[in-house]
């Protein structure tokens, strides 16, 4: 089965999830930091004119600091984010899935130079599309992932649907499938919704114009409506 | 469509997971996309090449141009894959131009350079759809995912020119000098060898690249539907729908059997009270966890082999080492910086240099903090461990060799009769672990419990020290945590073999 799902177990035997990040979110992640250093640079040499050849000695210290630790900084004090990151919703954690530290991040950042060659990350890029994780060789050596980070959404309750407690017993995926049909209710056209509740006639036993509202009230009873 | 055979996890993604599982996708079935694509692209290149001699460049853009046609057969390659079903390349070449025809004029003019191109070709390809029809339902299909279309369509593009650029970039690397010349002509151009090297990594780039940002758009247009036809709902209810029919058939066709079983069964699971009973000797259990350890499941061997010198080179032992020389060099070398370099420079105060000093200060306070900070760590790692490891206190009790009077028992005794059990039994206890950790020299941490410890005391050896700590330990918890106060004869019995175990060990 294919899947991005990337399954870490902890200690406890507990299995953690995530969803590994690819190619074309980083990219775009990375051209967004990109472009902020380059603005961050731009800005400085304009103000450092006025000081002549120390300004520009200046000018490149700052550009080395900026180029090798923007990345490592954010990535440490930042939840794994750089802004490009955040913007994305994309973060940088160990492979366990624990945050990254200062090491890996630093070990990950420099090896850039590796992923660079032979120019505009090409290596880089073979290395994630090659990888079932999408790790550039920068990630490999430092243990970490990119994955990306959940937004939580609010479940809005259909306050005109009344529960109704299953007749059978269901397991997780199966209640969360119950769940995800009432919220999903709007998006599915009706006559999907018909085709789908019909599935289950050997379970719920309802009259054809009630199946559709027989599930959707299941859903709204997992859901805590009583 | 058999949605129970989908070898994609059905579930909601966002648009971004969705190019993501396109990409993996690719990579799993790359080679089959690969070629399905790029063996009728060959069989075009090659007679352009032929025919564009002198401007390979034109053959490869024409190839290029004509990619909404090499997309087609992957697509369809890999429509029948998500769903299991047997398919090889020479069913999906005999398809082929069926496939190419198929609104064979819009592809390749007006909607050649669309941004959605990925994304759409399925509606055309696997729906058939067109007119009006293809329109709207395009209309339904684009909704929130366009921009994540269109990235994949453009960053796609990037990609392409990176893979192609840095093929050539590597074929330079490595080229030897008088061939590298021969690519440029004396304008600074590509020369007519260049051109043909940069069409080659052209067109094995935009084939190598194909297969990800096709199945890119692909999953993006799976994504779409699994989410308006709720492929992940269906699966789940047919799961469900499935669990209960076996569920009925089996009560009704196994009730009587199982009635039958039942009365057998409950009588032969009872377990027999033996089990308790069996005990292995010491040998015999060291053997058996020996052959458990030897098994395959705690480790492998494994056979390496690696270039050695023969005759190992003896080291040399220079007097002075080399990075001394290096380094007074170097300040030989750098010395005018310190002295002299201000009077040649123009500027009466030289600012650069003072930045450099600077730095160089700031450079060694932070060494000298990094030291600062991490001293114990260092320190510890210099030193013998189990001394700097020690803990001074463990469940709360201090344990620390000053804290603890040097006639242990009396003091216990004397606050047993103050009608102290508490004071008396935890002094008893913390300096017990006290002189365990001090003249025993056990690896008590502070972490450890108290059950821990007491392993940790058997495995140090002593029996009867080992018997002792065991009593003292149950005591001591009993009275702890369970509030119950010992009987004065346990009291006076432990202290007794305090004397024998700690006291009169150490004479």
């Amino acid at each position: 089965m294919l899947d991005t799902t990337y399954r870490a177990e902890i200690p406890g035997g507990i299995e953690l999830e995530a969803q590994v990040v690819g190619p074309l979110p980083r990219f775009l992640a990375f051209a967004l930091d990109l472009m902020i250093r380059g603005v961050i640079m731009i800005v400085l040499s304009l103000a450092m004119i006025p000081f002549g050849l120390v300004g520009a000695g200046l000018w490149f210290l700052v550009f080395f600091l900026v180029e090798w630790f923007y990345p490592v900084l954010f990535e440490v004090f930042a939840r794994g984010q750089t802004p490009g990151k955040k913007t994305l919703g994309i973060s940088v954690v160990h492979d366990d899935l624990t945050p990254v530290t200062f090491g890996s991040s630093l070990v990950r950042n420099l090896l850039r130079v590796v992923d660079f060659l032979p120019l505009m990350y090409l290596l880089g890029l073979i290395s994630m599309i090659c990888n079932q994780r999408f790790q550039r060789l920068g990630d490999l050596a430092a243990g970490t992932l990119v994955i990306s980070v959940k937004k939580t959404i609010k479940p809005r309750l259909l306050e005109e649907v009344k529960p109704l407690a299953p007749a059978v017993e269901l397991n997780r995926h199966e209640q969360t499938a119950m769940v995800d049909f009432l919220h999903r209710s709007s998006q599915i056209s009706a006559a999907r919704k018909q085709e789908l509740a019909s599935i289950l006639d050997g379970v719920t036993h309802a009259a054809d114009e009630d199946k559709v509202l027989t599930l959707q009230r299941i859903g709204a009873w997992y859901l805590g409506v009583r | 469509m058999n949605l129970d055979k989908l070898q994609i996890r059905a579930t909601l993604r966002s648009g971004w997971q969705a190019l993501d599982l396109g990409y993996l996708m690719a990579s799993r079935w790359w080679l089959p996309l690969m070629l399905s694509a790029a063996l009728p692209g060959l069989l075009l290149f090659i007679p352009l090449l032929v025919v564009f001699f002198t401007q390979p460049l034109w053959a490869v853009f024409i190839v290029w141009w004509l990619k909404p046609l090499w997309e087609r057969l992957p697509l369809y390659f890999a429509s029948r894959k998500i769903f299991a079903e047997p398919i090889s390349l020479r069913q999906v070449f005999a398809e082929a131009p069926a496939l190419y025809l198929r609104q064979l004029l819009p592809w390749l003019l007006w909607r050649r350079l669309s941004v959605y191109r990925a994304f759409d070709m399925p509606v055309t390809i696997l729906e058939g759809l067109s007119g009006q029809q293809r329109r709207q339902r395009l209309q339904s299909l684009h909704g929130k995912y366009v921009d994540t279309a269109v990235s994949n369509q453009l960053i796609g593009f990037l990609f392409e020119i990176i893979l192609c650029s840095g093929l050539f970039m590597v074929l330079l690397f490595f080229l030897p000098e008088p061939l590298e010349s021969a690519l440029y002509n004396s304008a600074g151009e590509l020369a007519l060898t260049g051109q043909w090297l940069y069409s080659l990594c052209a067109f094995i780039a935009i084939f190598a690249l194909l297969p990800f940002h096709a199945m890119a758009g692909f999953a993006l247009y799976l994504n779409r539907r699994i989410e308006l036809e709720a492929w992940d709902i269906e699966i789940t209810f047919r799961n469900l729908a499935r669990r209960k029919q076996k569920l009925a058939s089996n009560t009704t066709s196994l009730l009587l059997p199982l009635l039958a079983l039942s009365l057998m069964v409950t009588s032969s699971f009872i377990p027999s009270p033996a089990y308790a009973v069996v005990e292995h000797d010491q040998a015999s259990a060291q053997q058996l966890i020996e052959q458990v350890l030897d098994g395959e499941d705690f480790g492998r061997e494994k056979t390496l082999s690696k270039w050695r010198f023969k005759n190992p080179v003896e080291e040399e032992n220079d007097k002075i080492p080399q990075w001394l020389i290096d380094f007074i060099e170097w300040l030989e070398s750098h010395f005018d910086f310190f002295g002299e370099s201000t009077d040649t420079s123009d500027t009466p105060i030289n600012l650069a240099d003072w930045i450099k000093i600077l730095l160089i200060v700031a450079f060694i306070a932070l060494l000298g903090y990094l030291l600062y900070r991490y001293r114990v760590p260092l320190t510890r790692a210099a030193a013998d461990k189990t001394d700097a490891d020690l803990p001074q206190v463990m469940f709360g009790l201090d344990v620390t060799p000053e804290s603890i009077p040097r006639d242990v028992p009396a003091a216990v005794m004397r606050l047993w009769q103050n009608q102290q059990p508490r004071e008396a039994l935890g002094l008893l206890y913390r300096a017990a672990l006290s002189r365990l950790l001090e003249r025993h020299k056990l690896a008590f941490r502070a972490s450890h419990t108290e059950a821990e410890c007491a392993t940790l005391v058997k495995a140090h050896g002593n029996l009867g020290l080992s018997d002792f700590f065991n009593g003292l330990t149950d005591t001591w918890q009993r009275l702890a945590y369970g509030h119950e106060v010992p009987e004065a004869d346990v009291v006076d019995d432990l202290c007794r073999r305090w004397r024998r175990e700690m006291d009169d060990a150490e004479v």
